[in-house]
């Protein structure tokens, strides 16, 4: 594994760890692997068939040579010779085997027609093969040797006569003079002397099935040796090549069927990248590769083409939407500008009469509301106010406040009494109002010149009052009716309220007395009356502007649930504010 | 806001925790619209719900309109706010309140 990831690489480490060159590596390991393997298997076959090939010819070279002696000749009485004389030997005189002293205890022998015979027919046999030696022998038990009879190579360096002998090892001599006939009878041995050498023998036995001597054949296994050594390197050149032209192919293959797409899927995922950094909607990097390897990769292309058509109608709906959030985001700017415009928010409102001093805020929770406040000349001597609460929130309580506030004010205009008046729009609401949408209503309409309120309250809050100049601001529990578009055919009930100069009348939705804060209790009325009368006997804007500051003093940065209106009439009569 | 309905036969209990506002009545709106085929016997259990706005209320005026046409509707278990509201609005004389 590298310690670099690719993107740190230089162009050499990545060639270093690219597919084609683990494809190179791993090809060239595998095929070296195998033929070492499978050469070692063929070594080891190739030796075992020649040395195999060895054995056989030599066996039956003695077997031949054997049936011929048994037939042309009889060799017992001449072994017997033999045998008698080397083992009357003295041990001390065996030792000196090579010297003519030795020789000359069987100088005898050589002259026999018998030995004559069989050297022939042995010598025959020599000259028409390329065996290392056939030759006539018989072991000795009791000195573990291996006494020549017949050798017909003289004239060579290793020319054993008659009574010559060689050590042998027990295990080999047994072998030999204990054979049951079955299969090939041979020994092979790594003597100083004549190296790895296989000695293949056939018995020749006498007519009681007692064995006489051996035919045997030596043969050399050193070709066998040569023979390897050839085939290791003939195999081992011819193994390099076609390992090296295999990984070679393989690479090739390699590079041309996966390393190439991949790489194109590669660049087409930059430019796909690139063209969205453009903001290029439509590409089509991925779709045009037409990748056909039938494989992963192409399963990979066609996953990645998916992908691009996707995200791009994914990207191209998600721009739609966001331009559509846009669009509803400055319409709704535009509903909230229309709405506030709609309340009279121009103060003094009516600077030319200085009976009362009128003063209302709204402070919407979402973007529009549906509380709203009213107030306006009926007459010359009469005021209508309006302070309602529309139930939910958002844009379809800003449409449900519109045509209630424009009902109220149009019924009132008309010169009805406020019982009147909520009892028409209401039936009106009702005959149309699939939604369920109602609203709380309080409406007042001041008598001027005698400071008397006629008022009727639709489900809305309690007003606050201050009693006269001199009071203190305490709720006014009036007689309530039904919210307005609950249910037709509800009536309202009338009340009067009397205003002296000073007297103040304090009007508000429900989002005041239920503004929370971060612990979920309530602003309540009593915290509510509180902050009226630290301003009981400011203007009317002041005492606003205080019941503001407390409520945003106890949410403490709490979210805002809901709207918060609020409204303050203060009468001042014919004479002087007080 | 936790709704849990538990049916009858063709008696629903629907009880209410937490806040009736805004932000909720939508989801007790949609239950409604399905959950009320069939129900004779409707009764809301406001023991544990604390709060009430005016968008709860528009919920309990539909569904009391629906249960006029096929039924009855009740509320219990009214705690003082709420009961407060209920008065202020007009809806003790709407619904019947136990």
């Amino acid at each position: 594994m590298p310690e670099k990831n690719i993107r740190e690489m230089t162009e050499l480490e990545k060639k270093h760890f690219s597919l084609a060159a683990k494809t190179f590596h791993a090809t060239l390991m595998g095929a070296i692997v195998f033929g070492m393997v499978s050469l070692l298997i063929g070594l080891g076959l190739y030796a075992y068939a020649l040395a195999q090939q060895y054995i056989g010819t030599a066996f039956n070279l003695s077997r031949n040579a054997a049936a011929i002696i048994e037939k042309v000749a009889d060799p017992e009485p001449f072994v017997e010779q033999v045998m008698t004389t080397y083992r009357a030997l003295p041990e001390t005189e065996r030792k000196t085997a090579d010297t003519d002293a030795y020789r000359a205890h069987f100088a005898a022998y050589t002259t026999d027609a018998v030995f004559e015979s069989i050297r022939g027919i042995l010598k025959d046999f020599y000259e028409s093969s390329d065996v290392y030696d056939v030759y006539l022998g018989m072991y000795d038990r009791e000195t573990s040797a291996l006494v020549y009879l017949v050798d017909p190579a003289d004239g060579e360096a290793d020319y054993c006569l008659p009574g010559d002998w060689d050590g042998v090892t027990r295990r080999g001599m047994e072998k030999y003079l204990t054979w049951d006939g079955k299969g090939e009878l041979y020994d092979i041995d790594n003597t100083q002397r004549y190296g790895w050498m296989c000695t293949a023998g056939m018995p020749i036995q006498n007519a009681d099935g007692e064995i006489i001597c051996f035919v045997l054949t030596d043969v050399t296994l050193e070709n066998v040796g040569h023979g390897m050594s050839r085939f290791f390197w003939q195999y081992t050149g011819g193994m390099i090549v076609i390992v090296f032209l295999i990984a070679y192919f393989m690479t090739h293959h390699t590079k041309r069927t996966v390393i190439a797409p991949i790489n194109a899927i590669s660049d087409a995922a930059i430019a796909y990248v690139q063209d969205k950094q453009d903001g290029v909607l439509d590409s089509k990097h991925f779709r045009d590769l037409n990748i056909s390897t039938g494989d992963e990769i192409e399963n990979l292309y066609w996953i990645m083409s998916d992908m691009e058509r996707d995200l791009g109608t994914y990207e191209e709906n998600l721009t739609r939407a966001i331009a559509e959030k846009e669009r509803i985001g400055t319409e709704l700017e535009l509903a909230t500008r229309i709405q506030a415009d709609m309340l009279p928010n121009i103060y003094p409102a009516f600077p030319d009469r200085p009976e009362f001093d009128i003063y209302a805020t709204m402070t919407p929770a979402k973007e529009v509301g549906g509380d709203f406040y009213d107030f306006f000349l009926i007459d010359q001597n009469h005021l209508g106010i309006v302070m309602a609460d529309v139930s939910g929130k958002g844009v379809p309580a800003a449409l449900f406040m519109m045509a209630s506030k424009i009902l109220l004010q149009n019924h009132a205009m008309m010169g009805k009494s406020p019982k009147e008046v909520l009892e028409c729009v209401n039936n009106q609401i009702c005959s149309n109002n699939r939604e369920q949408m109602f609203v709380t209503v309080w409406l007042g309409v001041l008598d001027i010149t005698t400071g008397v309120i006629t008022a009727a309250n639709a489900g809305h809050e309690y007003p606050v009052w201050k009693k006269d100049a001199n009071g203190v601001f305490e709720l006014l529990k009036d007689k309530h009716g039904f919210v307005v578009g609950g249910m037709a055919g509800v009536s309202y009930r009338e009340y009067e309220i009397a205003m002296h100069p000073g007297t103040k009348l304090f009007l508000y939705t429900d989002g005041v007395p239920e503004a929370n804060n971060a612990n979920n209790e309530l602003f309540g009325n009593a915290r509510m009356l509180a902050a009226l009368n630290e301003a009981a006997d400011g203007s009317v804007t002041e005492v606003l502007a205080s019941v503001n500051r407390a409520v945003e003093a106890f949410a403490a940065g709490a979210p805002q649930f809901d709207d918060l209106t609020m409204l303050c009439l203060e009468y001042i009569g014919k004479g002087d504010r007080i | 806001m936790k709704i849990n309905q538990t049916k009858n036969g063709s008696a629903l209990v629907i009880a209410l925790e937490g806040r009736l506002d805004t932000m909720t009545a939508p989801e007790l709106e949609e239950q409604l619209k399905e959950g009320l085929n069939g129900v004779e016997d409707l009764t809301f259990d406001f023991e544990k719900l604390d709060y009430i706005s005016s968008a709860g209320l528009r919920v309990l005026l539909s569904a009391q309109k629906t249960m006029h046409r096929q039924g009855k509707m009740k509320v219990v278990h009214v705690n003082e706010t709420i009961m407060e509201v209920f008065e202020v609005t007009g809806f003790t004389d709407f619904l019947c309140i136990e």
